[in-house]
């Protein structure tokens, strides 16, 4: 804390004031300045490396204001992380975009959710209520209760014609105009089954000069919905918010939950917890490599990707009663024992596993033409990286040193880890190479805890408190974070922020000068999920 | 025909029988191949998926499955886009006319007598084959004529394209454009191919040019026509959409060349629209397969007036024989598109660009020999 404090001091000098500081329960540092210095501050910030990984807005925090919004910001090589805390009384406020890039979305968020307006942010459109909601709806102030709300969706072009009229809220593209561009849209509903978005491309021919993205077809209001829900009863909740990265998700949950309650998870629930989390990132991974090699059009290459994500699957099924892995964690710990012998098993298999998985990547390394498809194919430039906060293997794959498993290790990484796998091209090709290796580490590394497991209990007692905390950790498509604030026994506010939230946005800019008919691969490589996007 | 009315009012019955035969012959061979054909396509289409599925070390639908899902198309309702103009819903019909006329370009299973034609100027006595004097170009029937099969493949290509725009979907649009601009690459190197068959057949007639393949030995004799064999079978994989230059399985639209034009179609349409794609598939291998594996292939018929090559036997075991070429034909394409992924869009015309060296060289073979 102290060295901390004396960082902070060196960053901002005398200009910026630090009116209030405090550690959290999950090492955090949360600070509050003077309003006016908000945007000094972010601006030093930002010369000093940090990075804006999150924002996102509570109302009524610690009573301070009317809202507090929370920028939260990481640091190469500083194991804190830092949260400024901004509280405000009015709805007019100012944007950080210009100096953050990455708020964009996150401003846009916090409009369309608390009605703040953020001058200077360029880009009023909503992002997740679409047209058919009302102008003053705003979903996550404390006065809109929890309840269903009537005469949503576009049941009938009339009514929708009807909303448009009322709202006057007809989403605006950005297209490029001029000689022989001209738009591709495509979507919310596409060819294959996969999960509703829009993307509008401005080509040329066949080169993608611009591409939009809009999200949140499917937003499901689970922020609200955790709310007034106690902590118990919303770990199904984080468990859906995508549906393969249940493990990360509740994880990163009841972390959050356990910091605040100072519960003292057993030493055995966390190995088993980080295996199940090395397991999710390998089926994770599994069907990202296949898919991109089925993207190309070898899908003699992908099937043995595909019968490994089959056979991990089904592993899970016989740890933890779920293909999934749902329902097995809990607060404190794990619901329910995982077997010693099944364990034991999965160790063999995983012998096997490996051998299995090394020919099938050589098949791949070994055809000319697949490697022909996935090289300098959407390249992820690195100066992107910090600006847009891209996260994860994408991340990875265009050169960044950044895993939160070593940059901010939880549970036990901090003894198991390393160093981050990385690639440095950022083109596809890269991303698969990243998440190749991370597949077989994440194997050794499962390996390894299965021989290294305690014996012991699997779940610790603990008291519900009251309290806030943060959790970050790496899913398999990125770092989440999770901002759990419980008040009277009960869910205040529950802000997730998916590893997709941040990487949707960097699709926007590898596409640049790619072709059309590879944009699907592109896609593939970043493994965006709509479903943790559309919260 | 208003001769052989003539004749006929003549009382000049056997006269009739002998003129009347070319056309029967026609007939029969017209009907024979057109439904074999037709019945035959979905199976390769079938064989191919299956021999994919196993590479792939899946099951894979039933080698019939093509059949199945033919039928169940038939059956259900065809629905067009509001926007859509008789475009849509007539190219379907076109398509399936035009190849179905082309399929009767292509003898499958044996040549008949191609003494009627419309540019043929034969006497009633002239039983002689045209084979005799394969260069004398203005005895060339159309019927059988390869350029005008390519051409009639393009018709039908046109309307497919111009389907895929009228529904003014992005997809369609996109897929229409793609195809134009590879087959405005594609087409002139088909024709240097045909040439090249022309050089080495000196015809330009599908009739003769299996005759002879299936009569002499000339593909042994001619090694330069194993670099044929290879140009072919670019273009086949091209013409059928497969890989590596577009992907029939995949369920990208953006990525799709072939199966974004018809994807506003559904129903009857969809059902025509495979099915011609099929046929057309089909056809390509059968020249593929009585060029350069002929056995099997009835090529000596002799005069059509005894024709004692052509019985129901003999028939029979061409279909077989054609059956299982086209089957090992149809594994041969499937281990082709398995072993290779597809390739940039932009990188199409250098497959193209393969396919047109090798004809280049055969046809430079053939002149220096």
């Amino acid at each position: 804390m102290n060295a901390f404090t004396h960082k902070l001091e060196e960053i901002f000098g005398n200009k910026v004031t630090v009116l209030e500081m405090s550690g959290g329960c999950n090492n955090e540092v949360f600070i509050r300045v003077k309003e006016d210095d908000v945007e000094k501050a972010a601006s030093m910030l930002s010369k000093a490396d940090f990075v804006l990984i999150a924002m996102f807005c509570e109302e009524g925090f610690q009573n301070k204001g009317k809202f507090s919004i929370f920028y939260v910001f990481e640091k190469k090589s500083y194991n804190k992380i830092l949260v400024l805390v901004r509280d405000i009384s009015s709805n007019n406020i100012s944007s950080v975009t210009g100096i953050f890039p990455a708020a964009f979305w996150y401003e846009r968020e916090i409009m369309d959710g608390f009605g703040i307006n953020f001058n200077g942010n360029p880009d009023k459109r909503r992002l997740f209520l679409h047209e058919w909601y009302q102008n003053e709806f705003h979903p996550l102030l404390k006065s809109f209760k929890n309840r269903k709300i009537e005469n949503i969706g576009p049941r009938k072009i009339e009514f929708k014609k009807e909303m448009e009229e009322n709202t006057g809220n007809d989403y605006e593209f950005k297209e490029m105009k001029g000689d022989g561009v001209y738009q591709i849209p495509v979507g919310p509903i596409h060819a294959g089954i996969i999960e509703p978005g829009h993307f509008r491309f401005s080509v040329i021919g066949e080169v993608i000069y611009n591409l939009e993205i809009r999200m949140f077809y499917k937003h499901r209001g689970i922020e609200k919905f955790a709310e007034e829900k106690k902590a118990e009863d919303a770990i199904a909740i984080a468990e859906s918010i995508s549906g393969d990265e249940s493990v990360a998700n509740s994880t990163a949950f009841c972390t959050a939950v356990e910091k605040i309650y100072m519960a003292d998870v057993p030493k055995r629930a966390l190995h088993l917890r980080t295996i199940l989390l090395e397991l999710e990132r390998i089926y994770s991974h599994l069907g990202d490599l296949a898919g991109m090699i089925i993207d190309v059009g070898f899908p003699a290459g992908a099937s043995q990707f595909f019968i490994l994500r089959e056979e991990i699957l089904r592993m899970n099924n016989k740890l933890t009663g779920s293909r999934f892995m749902k329902n097995i964690l809990t607060i404190g710990g794990l619901k329910k024992e995982v077997k010693n012998d099944a364990l034991i098993r999965a160790n063999h298999y995983f012998n096997k596993f490996l051998g299995e998985f090394h020919k099938a990547v050589k098949v791949v390394h070994t055809t000319a033409s697949v490697i022909d498809r996935l090289e300098t194919t959407g390249i992820i430039r690195k100066d992107l990286i910090k600006c847009l906060n891209i996260t994860g293997p994408a991340a990875r794959g265009s050169g960044a040193a950044i895993d939160t498993r070593i940059d901010h290790p939880y549970g036990i990484y901090g003894k198991i880890m390393q160093a981050p796998k990385i690639r440095y091209a950022g083109d596809v090709l890269s991303r698969f190479e990243v998440k190749t290796e991370e597949t077989i580490e994440s194997v050794k590394m499962i390996q390894n805890l299965i021989n290294t497991v305690p014996e012991g209990n699997v779940n610790a007692e603990y008291t519900p408190k009251d309290g806030f905390g943060l959790c970050i950790l790496e899913a398999p498509r990125g770092q989440s974070i999770h901002w759990v604030d419980i008040k009277d026994g009960k869910i205040y506010r529950y802000k997730i922020r998916t590893a997709s939230f941040c990487n949707w946005q960097a699709i926007e800019h590898a596409v640049l000068g790619n072709i059309v008919p590879d944009f699907p691969l592109i896609n593939k490589s970043l493994n965006l999920s709509y479903a943790g996007t559309d919260l | 025909m208003t001769a052989i009315l003539q004749n006929f009012m003549q009382g000049s019955v056997q006269k009739f029988l002998r003129e009347s035969l070319p056309i029967l012959a026609m007939i029969g061979y017209a009907a024979l191949n057109t439904f074999f054909v037709i019945l035959i396509s979905p199976f390769f289409m079938g064989v191919i998926k299956k021999a994919k599925a196993l590479c792939q070390r899946r099951k894979g639908q039933p080698v019939l499955q093509q059949y199945y899902n033919l039928l169940k198309l038939f059956k259900k309702e065809t629905v067009v886009s509001h926007n859509s103009s008789w475009i849509m819903l007539k190219a379907p019909y076109i398509n399936i006319a035009v190849i179905i006329v082309a399929s009767l370009f292509v003898p499958v299973l044996f040549s008949y007598n191609n003494t009627f034609s419309f540019y043929a100027d034969h006497t009633t006595d002239n039983n002689t084959s045209n084979y005799t004097n394969p260069n004398n170009a203005s005895n060339s029937p159309i019927f059988g004529n390869i350029l005008l099969f390519l051409y009639l493949l393009a018709l039908g290509k046109f309307f497919m394209a111009l389907s895929g725009l009228d529904a003014g979907s992005a997809f369609g649009g996109m897929g229409s454009s793609r195809e134009m601009s590879l087959s405005a690459i594609l087409e002139p190197i088909t024709f240097l191919i045909l040439l090249a068959f022309a050089f080495v057949f000196k015809t330009t007639n599908f009739f003769e040019i299996f005759t002879l393949t299936s009569t002499t030995g000339i593909v042994l004799a001619n090694p330069a026509l194993i670099l044929l064999a290879a140009s072919l079978f670019v273009v086949l994989i091209a013409e059928t959409a497969r890989v590596p230059v577009d992907n029939p399985e995949t369920h990208l639209e953006l990525t799709m060349i072939h199966e974004a034009m018809i994807l506003e179609q559904s129903g009857k349409n969809l059902a025509l629209m495979e099915a011609s794609h099929a046929i057309k598939q089909t056809l390509f291998m059968a020249v593929f397969i009585n060029i350069f594996v002929p056995f099997g292939y009835i090529g000596n018929t002799g005069n059509i007036g005894n024709s004692a090559a052509i019985t129901f036997v003999s028939i029979m075991i061409a279909m077989l024989w054609f059956s299982l070429k086209g089957t090992i034909l149809a594994v041969a394409i499937a281990l082709f598109e398995s072993s290779t992924a597809k390739l940039r869009l932009f990188k199409v015309p250098e497959l193209f660009m393969i396919s047109f060296f090798l004809a280049f060289l055969t046809i430079i073979i053939e002149v220096f020999r």
